[in-house]
């Protein structure tokens, strides 16, 4: 088996298991195993394969046309290829894009639908797959693991995750996507060399599919708090970016008293380099936090010249702001006029007691479009889930349109 | 010519099944292309009469070898599925010993030749170079502990007679096992197994595979049955009618010589697709020609 399908069944696997289907690393391996042996040419081809090898029953097959549906989006309706037209379409088989009404009251919660994902590895260096799978079969069986607050991570858990969430699938939604023609026709393409192009890349099979569509993804810009407080946090988010910058060419930042871009730094193959280069790059790291003014940085400096303009933006921090808290709200208040989507991550959202009243995060609420706590493994796929689902607010939209 | 050679790709499996009468879409042939080449037990599901044993049929038939077929039931157990011991026959060769004066060993009582092979056993036995298709069917009737005892089997290819020692598979069978879903199966077993369900075929896959089996009916009568039978599948009905009904009813239609449906066809024929009273009544109140697409 070639090192780069094992990769593709490994990252459709691994999707397929965080959409909580019993994928196993010996499913995985069937499912590549039989990608060689039927050398699949067209999409239809590919969905079978996989819906005979992953699942195990029929009520997961909603569910698998959903991932699939994500991994494959928009290329092909899966509704044309099922048997019997009863089953009315699973919803997420209409492109991201197609879902106009925004629903006000997301905010604070996690999506109804934590599925958005898709495959989108991280670098390539050959030896990865066979770890992936270990760190995959590891992380379904210690359950702990994934549902662990961050924090209390050990060093050694943080090696054994640290991987698998620098491979964590970011897939932004599509711009000016709209309903596409039902094309039977259409939608023979060669799938390998869609899946090998992709993945030498770097990137996913959706971006490829989508160029001749014009359609394009937004951007995602990840901007994370590294001052003293969220420093556990921030350790492992910047495994999440540095996948999101390799993969999909993300933008990332981080900030604590100052703004600092690492989208350069945290490029570089070689994952040990980056991270060094980064810990050079942010010289405060672990300092005091000015949010306000990091994100007013952030504007002035890229945000306004077209970085921030219709993409959606993750800002991961504590919103222990210790200026005036004023400063933070305005420069959000331009931020949410600039971006598509603003998701705020707060780990400390996830204590029963937390409620964000005062201070940084009181100011910035009215101006976040999704409030989530990415405290965990598994809360960290609400925050991909949400990234991928993230749309426009309906009373904002006629400002985005002009 | 080798199995690979005959199957290279699931194109192939349609068009060969085609040639046994049995009209497999693409999902399907794509679940039994996988248990051949990969190979790996299948599990199929679906509901009643979408084709689930007669797919494993015709699965033997295009492979050329013998379809080997366990039936589960409520209480089945290794001797009906697997072995067991000619006892009839070790008492008459205990017998025929003493007539003779001979001493028979316990050995020789448990030889092959005082073996019943039942289909578990036939299946592992079968001598190629095709292997055999074992259809494990309704396999949700047995009970827990047999599904374990199966998939060991499975897992192993292999059978321990104690008498006899374990026995090999020369050539492993292609392993299909049907459900229908009356109780969960094992995870070890649903682990082990690829799956398919085969949905309610669209219109047009009807049509073919009632005019395939039902020549004699026009191709009209097909068309319109098909569409009807997906009609009475919406109503609140006991047993929704399958293919197998479908094929029932234009069978029943052509043999009155009827040439189309309407709602007097409807009225004439309407026991050959629903089989109960109640689901019958369900169909008159919907009104016959609504049934009958006119
Ligand atoms: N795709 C097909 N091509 C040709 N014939 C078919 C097809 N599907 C079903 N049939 C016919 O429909 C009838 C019912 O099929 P079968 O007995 O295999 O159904 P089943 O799913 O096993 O039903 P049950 O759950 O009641 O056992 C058979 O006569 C079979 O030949
Ligand atoms: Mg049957």
């Amino acid at each position: 088996m070639s090192d780069r399908l094992s990769e593709v069944a490994a990252a459709f696997g691994h999707l397929l298991h965080l959409s909580g289907l019993p994928v196993t690393p010996e499913r995985s391996i069937r499912f590549a195993t039989a990608i060689e042996l039927v050398e699949p040419d067209d999409l239809k081809q590919l969905y079978w394969i996989g819906r005979v090898t992953f699942l195990t029953s029929h009520d997961q097959v909603q569910m698998y046309d959903r991932v699939f549906a994500q991994v494959f989006k928009g290329i092909i309706d899966i509704a044309d290829f099922r048997g019997d037209s009863a089953n009315p379409p699973p919803p997420s088989s209409t492109p991201a894009g197609d879902r106009e009404q925004g629903d006000p009251n997301r905010s604070g919660e996690a999506p109804s639908n934590p599925h958005g994902t898709s495959a989108t590895p991280g670098n390539k260096e050959s030896e990865d797959s066979e770890e992936d799978t270990s760190v995959l079969a590891a992380m379904s069986s210690d359950e702990r693991l994934t549902e662990r607050e961050f924090s209390l991570l050990s060093e050694s858990e943080l090696t054994l995750i640290r991987r698998l969430i620098e491979r964590l699938p970011v897939v932004p939604p599509l711009r000016r996507a709209r309903r596409l023609r039902r094309d039977r026709k259409g939608s023979e393409w060669d799938v390998r060399a869609t899946l090998r192009q992709s993945y030498r890349t770097g990137g996913d099979p959706v971006r490829l599919a989508h160029r001749s569509r014009s359609t394009k993804p937004r951007r995602v810009i990840l901007i994370a708090d590294v001052s003293g407080s969220m420093e556990p946090y921030a350790r492992v988010y910047l495994h999440l970016m540095r996948g999101a910058v390799v993969a999909l060419k993300a933008e990332a930042f981080v900030f604590a008293t100052r703004l600092t871009r690492l989208t350069r730094a945290l490029a570089l193959s070689n994952a040990d380099v980056a991270y060094r280069k980064v810990s050079a790059t942010a010289q405060d790291w672990s300092g005091g936090t000015r949010i306000g003014f990091a994100m007013k940085e952030f504007i002035d400096g890229y945000g306004r010249r077209g970085l921030a303009r219709g993409a959606v933006i993750v800002i991961v921090s504590d919103g222990w702001e210790i200026e005036d808290p004023a400063l933070l709200g305005e420069s959000m208040a331009r931020l949410s006029r600039l971006a598509h989507h603003i998701i705020w991550v707060n780990p400390r959202k996830a204590a029963d007691a937390y409620e964000p009243l005062v201070g940084g995060m009181a100011a910035a609420l009215p101006y976040i479009d999704t409030f989530l706590s990415g405290h965990s493994v598994r809360a960290l796929e609400d925050v991909l889930a949400a990234i991928t689902a993230a749309q426009d607010r309906p009373d904002r939209s006629n400002r985005m349109a002009a | 010519m080798s199995v690979a050679d005959a199957l290279p790709n699931p194109e192939a499996l349609v068009t060969a099944l085609a040639a046994q009468d049995y009209l497999a879409d693409p999902g399907l042939a794509t679940a039994l292309f996988c248990a051949v080449r990969l190979p790996q037990p299948l599990l199929l599901e679906g509901e009643a009469g979408v084709g689930k044993t007669q797919a494993a049929k015709a699965l033997a038939s295009m492979l050329n070898t013998p379809l080997i077929r366990l039936q589960c039931f409520e209480g089945i157990d290794a001797s009906e599925a697997l072995y067991e011991w000619n006892y009839p026959r070790q008492l008459l060769g205990i017998r025929l010993a003493e007539a003779q004066g001979a001493d028979i060993s316990e050995a020789s009582l448990f030889s092959r030749e005082y073996l019943i092979e039942r289909p578990l056993l036939q299946a592992l036995e079968h001598g190629g170079p095709n292997p055999a298709v074992l259809l494990i069917d309704e396999i949700d009737r047995a009970d827990e502990e047999f599904e374990a005892f199966l998939f060991e089997m499975l897992a192993e290819a292999t059978v321990t007679v104690p008498e006899l020692g374990t026995l090999v598979a020369k050539v492993p069978p292609v392993v299909i096992l049907t459900s229908n879903r009356t109780r969960d199966l094992h995870d070890a077993l649903k682990r082990r197994c690829l799956y398919h369900w085969i949905d309610y075929p669209d219109l047009e896959h009807a049509t073919r595979i009632v005019q395939l089996r039902v020549p004699a009916a026009s191709a009209e009568l097909a068309a319109q049955v098909a569409g009807a039978v997906q009609r009475l599948r919406s109503l609140d009905v006991q047993k929704p009618p399958g293919v197998a009904e479908a094929i029932d009813w234009v069978h029943a239609a052509s043999l009155l010589g009827i040439k189309a449906l309407d709602a007097q066809a409807v009225e004439e024929t309407l026991g050959s697709v629903l089989k109960y009273r109640e689901d019958q009544d369900e169909a008159r109140t919907a009104g016959l020609s609504w049934v009958a697409g006119v």
